[in-house]
């Protein structure tokens, strides 16, 4: 039963990545995206990372997914079927993703993690709570600032010039 | 409880997935999708290693939550310029985007 539950979202979230970049509608590989984005947060709840699970559908799902949507509105003339989707290296391209895939398998299946099973630790909110503002302070502050300057950054990088 | 090497499976796949997709399309804001899907890739095998074999401080959590900021920032910079080089060029494929190119 448990593991029932994992192999179907697992091929979910893979279908649903295949799909958000091969289908052709941008608008319906955003969707895709979308789809495989809650798919991973229902893998982060499966994993007992349920804030990590809220966090992805609040920020993916909630936030960047509507980005995505603005954006793909606000830049039209992409539905004609007469566009081609793919570049020049698309024979190339696939050639190396199919070989990175059958190395990082080959490696993964030969390697130790194959029968590695669960530990019986659990993580709950508020461990994560006290090392993000204990140990880890350093680097959160940090993400405060980034995400400052990405905003101030996006806002002067989109105002029209007069 | 499923081996963790299932999971990392499944995060290689999605990983090689964005790689394709990275290589091969040539609209602008499927590129950052791609992004998005190999950024996800790597917190998979941080949630599931964590899970598996993580220290009770949840390290692997938090650095997931960083990454998800990150990715955050990242796709908001990536698709202002998208919008950005459309308002100057009107196109979104990357076949375009040559303005820094002498």
């Amino acid at each position: 039963m448990n593991a029932l539950v994992f192999y179907t979202l697992a091929l979910f979230i893979a279908a649903s990545a295949l799909l958000s970049v091969t289908v052709r509608d941008i608008f319906h590989g955003a969707v895709w995206l979308a789809m495989t984005l809650l798919g991973i947060a229902f893998l982060y709840f499966y994993l007992d990372a349920g804030f990590l699970g809220v966090i992805q559908i609040l920020v993916y799902v909630g936030g960047i997914m509507a980005l995505f949507v603005f954006a793909i509105m606000l830049t039209s003339k992409i539905g004609d079927h007469k566009i081609p989707q793919i570049n020049a290296q698309f024979w190339p391209g696939l050639i190396i993703a199919s070989v990175l895939l059958a190395i990082l398998l080959k490696i993964i299946v030969n390697g130790p993690w194959m029968n590695v099973r669960a530990s019986a630790v659990i993580i709950d909110l508020q461990t994560i709570g006290k090392s993000l503002v204990t140990t880890y302070v350093l680097p959160f502050e940090f993400i405060s600032l980034l995400l400052l300057a990405a905003l101030v950054g996006a806002v002067v990088i989109g105002k029209v010039k007069q | 409880m499923i081996p963790l090497g299932h999971i990392v499976i499944l995060s290689m796949f999605v990983f090689c997935v964005g790689v394709y997709g990275v290589l091969t399309q040539r609209h602008a804001i499927r590129f950052l999708i791609s992004v998005e899907l190999i950024l996800n890739a790597a917190n998979i095998n941080l949630i599931a290693f964590n899970k598996y074999l993580g220290t009770a401080d949840g390290l692997g959590q938090i650095f997931a939550l960083f990454i998800i900021a990150v990715a955050a920032a990242a796709s908001v910079v990536g698709l202002i310029l998208v919008i950005a080089v459309y308002r100057l060029k009107k196109s979104v494929f990357i076949d375009d985007f040559n303005l820094l190119k002498w």
